[in-house]
């Protein structure tokens, strides 16, 4: 920006884009959906007027205090760091140093892309859940792109504009809508079902009806005889029929999320790091620093391996949009497309054949499930159907977890760790050691009879939930392992 | 390693920490033998066995704040290599942590009542990330906590790169 050293203090303060003030008005109403509840109670129930001071009550609430946030929210952008006042009552003033800056990812939701604004987020590494107050929610597009560049060459050592940035980045992996129809098709998922219980419960006095009881069939069966008749009649076929709707609304709803989510999937390699742009509605433009990367994860399932697919993520210590902690690089890809990815962080898969963990790791399951046994043949012995379905079940988690052994495996290289694992969610794990945070030995009860130990593996960065490890190594193997995981320490 | 190190190089917490445990373990099971009075007085009244479930639960909370702190005790142990940190700790669960002291963060030493009480404290060790990112040390003398901190200070750097 300009030549001469200029603190935030100096700056002069800008404010949002005013615009955001039509843009912003979408979240501020999604912020009190339970408002909607009760105006849909009252409406349903009678009140209508009511309802309607409710409804314009709520809608002048949100307008104003879009005007109090928009009023009271300015920023200052110095040479060293950014600035934000915020808040009426209680005032936040955050600074970030851009030294701390990991990235800057420039968000445009539907409306903002009408508008030509964008929301601007400055990732600087931190644990998740103050990402909020680090971002700005509706300046125009120019800004954002302007910012990213003041950022960029506050960093130095790369190229600073955008345009330039451009031309130097190399693609190195992109989906067409074809690719992203058959990753949508991998994505089968009933949530919506989960969604339309979750609406009928909350929501079901309200709007009259609850298909999730039998009540509400009954009734509309009973409206429709020559109906009822019907389905009596070919009940094979309209259990099958009823089937097949089902995976036709799991594969919709799979295919619209993963549409809108994964459209024109593009990645390219700039100047120090992986750059992602995807959406349909919502476009997202997102930088990942390749040094900040910590992990790769492969990802697959029995299905999705047939057909020879892959979907790759990199464990960093900056939070990918969506919570989801790892950044999604590669939503479906093949191998030969995984491997320039995997090239550009400069790993190595390690040599020579994988090592199998011991086999107890289905024993000590087989332990841990007995006490579900004798309850089992009670329910055999009283209740006959319960009971079988219960083994069964017992059955089918032994199998999966015999399935989840065969498959798991690990190598250990000079330089890598691979661990693979998992039947159902096949995951490969590939991680440099010298990002080992700290590592554990781990052992039950259970496990001490057949003298086997887990090792974890702590690493910056990822969600919290998806601990790495190698689970079920002799004693003595696992010493070892864990030695050459902190050999660089010693 | 073995499955209990009898080594000479790990060193064992302050006798005091048995109590704090066991103070600890009584407390935790306080809420359980209230929530069984209640549920005897309310729930089973006129029963004939009335009054063996809050018996049944207190002797058991008896027995495990007898039993388990010495064993708790006994198999919590660490030591200082000259660049990682190794804690053993566990009874029945078993963990052999090591923090090699350039990966540490930042430490706390915290001493809750308890400790104020029995003499002890507790080293606190955060490292990066999220998963298995803080590894504690119970049970030390304030001193030796000190001592300690002092020791992995030398080693912290300030930025992760």
């Amino acid at each position: 920006m300009s030549e001469v050293a200029l603190s935030a203090d100096e700056a002069p303060p800008e404010r949002l884009h005013p615009l955001m003030l039509v843009s912003g008005l979408g979240g501020s109403l999604r912020g009190v959906a339970g408002g909607y509840a009760g105006i849909g109670y009252l409406a349903a129930t009678g009140r209508l007027d009511t309802a309607l001071i409710l409804g314009a009550l709520l809608l002048v609430g949100a307008v104003v205090s879009l005007l109090v946030y928009w009023r009271r929210f300015t920023f200052r952008v110095g040479t060293d760091e950014l600035r934000i006042d915020s808040g009426l009552i209680s005032r936040t003033h955050r600074s970030i140093p851009f030294d701390r800056v990991q990235d800057v990812d420039i968000t445009q939701g539907p409306l903002q892309r009408l508008l030509g604004l964008a929301s601007v987020t400055f990732d600087t590494g931190a644990s998740g859940g103050s990402k909020e107050e680090g971002a700005l929610n509706g300046i125009a597009l120019a800004r954002a792109h302007a910012l990213r560049d003041h950022v960029r060459a506050r960093r130095g050592a790369e190229p600073a504009t955008t345009a330039a940035l451009e031309e130097q980045a190399r693609p190195l992996f992109a989906m067409g809508l074809k690719r992203v129809l058959t990753a949508g098709v991998f994505n089968f998922s009933l949530a919506i079902f989960a969604g339309l219980f979750g609406l009928t419960q909350t929501m079901g006095d309200v709007i009259g009806f609850d298909p999730f009881e039998r009540r509400f069939w009954i009734d509309l069966l009973a409206n429709a005889g020559p109906l009822t008749g019907f389905v009596q009649d070919h009940r094979f076929g309209a259990a099958f029929a009823g089937l097949a709707l089902l995976i036709l609304l799991g594969l919709a709803t799979g295919i619209a999320r993963t549409l809108a989510r994964d459209f024109r999937f593009r990645l390219d390699r700039t100047g120090t790091g992986l750059r992602r742009r995807r959406g349909l509605l919502t476009l997202t433009d997102v930088t990942l620093p390749l040094r900040r990367v910590q992990a790769a994860l492969i990802l697959t399932g029995p299905v999705r391996e047939r057909f020879g697919w892959r979907e790759l993520k990199l464990q960093s210590l900056a939070q990918d949009q969506g919570g989801s902690g790892d950044h999604q690089v590669a939503p479906l890809a093949r191998d030969e497309e995984l491997q320039p990815i995997l090239a550009e962080l400069g790993w190595r898969f390690p040599e020579g054949p994988l090592q199998p963990v011991s086999k107890a790791y289905v024993w000590t399951f087989c332990l841990l499930l007995l006490p579900v046994l004798p309850i089992a043949l009670v329910q055999a012995a009283v209740l006959p159907p319960l009971g079988a379905f219960t083994l069964a079940a017992l059955g089918l988690l032994v199998i999966a977890r015999w399935l989840g052994w065969r498959r798991t495996a690990y190598a250990l290289g000079d330089e890598q760790l691979l661990v693979r694992g998992g039947w159902w969610r096949r995951r490969t794990l590939l991680l440099p050691l010298r990002n080992v945070q700290s590592v554990d030995l781990a052992e039950n009860f259970i496990d001490r009879r057949f003298g086997i130990v887990g090792i974890r593996i702590g690493l910056a960065g990822g969600s919290g939930f998806s601990a790495h490890s190698i689970p079920a190594l002799p004693r003595e193997k696992a010493s070892q392992v864990r030695a050459a995981l902190l050999s660089r320490f010693l | 390693m073995t499955a209990e190190p009898q080594s000479e190089d790990f060193q064992q917490v302050e006798r005091g920490y048995v109590q704090v445990i066991r103070v600890r373990t009584l407390l935790s099971w306080l809420p359980l033998v209230i929530g069984a009075l209640i549920l005897d007085r309310a729930a089973l009244d006129g029963w004939t066995v009335q009054g063996a479930l809050p018996i049944a639960i207190a002797l058991f909370a008896l027995i495990s704040t007898a039993a388990a702190p010495p064993r708790i005790w006994q198999r919590l142990r660490y030591r200082l290599h000259p660049a990682l940190l190794q804690v053993l700790r566990g009874w029945l669960f078993h963990t052999d942590t090591i923090v090699p002291f350039v990966r540490v963060q930042h430490i706390d030493v915290t001493r809750g009542p308890w400790d104020k009480l029995f003499g002890t404290a507790t080293l606190v060790v955060h490292t990066a990330g999220t998963h298995n990112s803080i590894v504690t040390l119970p049970g030390l003398s304030p001193e030796r906590a000190g001592e300690i901190r002092e020791l992995i200070r030398g080693h912290i750097r300030s930025d992760l790169e």
